[in-house]
């Protein structure tokens, strides 16, 4: 007899493995809204630098599933705003500012939130198909 | 003894290459879908499925050997084709568009072609189970 596997394994497995890479997506984009507003807690110093993650394909149950491989700061320069009254600003008065455009962010939220509703169409798919199948039994 | 199996029937057969064709194109599906945002990423589809071919495959087997039985061993040409699946192949394919990031899936076509993929295995469930109930219908005893 042939060998019966669940044919939307696999294909599940990927999609989960998409969901949980967009997942953590999302949670670089909330990092960088939330501070996109913090300056450097000494004098002319750094502020918060913008993380993009970078995502690569990775092995899921003998397919190609995909997952954050790492978090990158963005070189982009700093904003600089004229505040001398500001505890983060150097001797000249100019505090650096985040490189983060929220919306940028908003954007690739966005982005993240299409991409993980696709994900879930594929789940909801193959589940289908399998039911489908599965079906066959009751008559 | 020799003992029929299901998939000794052509119809059975080529469904189930067809089923196994499209649960494959599903998986290759989500890989691309699961990468819609990999830098650098072609997505891939499977080269598109032709009954001419299936029928071909069909009647050149019709000359050669068969396993009757379970102790018999298959051809070089034939090994590893009867698992379910693991005779198609994929090819990479880009979509219409590409990004800077050089990633060519655009999601809406992935989704068309999971739809597409979707609708043609329910059809292929739909014959077989057409086709079960004629096997049926053909082993009741008359008038029942």
């Amino acid at each position: 007899m042939a060998e019966i596997s669940s044919m939307g394994r696999q294909a599940q497995a990927i999609a989960t493995s998409a969901l949980r890479a967009q997942q953590a997506r999302m949670r670089v984009i909330a990092e960088n809204i939330a501070n996109a507003n913090s300056t450097s807690k000494t004098a002319g110093g750094d502020p918060y630098r913008r993380q993009i993650p970078v995502f690569e394909p990775a092995k899921v149950d003998g397919a190609q599933g995909v997952r954050m491989s790492k978090v990158e700061p963005d070189q982009k320069p700093f904003k600089t705003a004229y505040e001398p009254g500001n505890p983060s600003a150097d001797a000249q008065g100019y505090v650096k500012l985040p490189n983060v455009d929220s919306l940028v962010e908003a954007l690739d939220m966005k982005e993240a939130q299409r991409a993980y509703e696709a994900n879930l169409n594929v789940i909801e798919t193959a589940r289908a198909m399998d039911g489908r199948v599965l079906d066959l039994l009751k008559k | 003894m020799f003992v029929m199996d299901i998939t000794d029937i052509p119809l059975f057969s080529m469904l189930r290459g067809r089923l196994g064709y499209l649960s494959e194109r599903q998986k290759v599906i989500a890989q691309n879908v699961a990468n819609s945002d990999t830098p650098g990423y072609t997505p891939s589809d499977l080269k598109p499925y032709s009954f001419e071919a299936q029928m071909k495959a069909q009647s050149q087997s019709a000359g050669m050997m068969v396993t009757t039985q379970p102790g018999h061993m298959l051809p070089p040409s034939q090994r590893g084709k009867s698992a379910l699946g693991s005779s198609f192949k994929a090819q990479r394919k880009p979509d219409s568009e590409t990004t800077l990031d050089g990633n060519s899936v655009v999601l809406e076509e992935e989704m068309m072609k999971m739809s597409d993929a979707r609708m043609n295995f329910d059809a292929a469930v739909g014959f077989y189970q057409k086709s079960l109930n004629l096997l049926r219908m053909a082993s009741r005893a008359p008038g029942r």
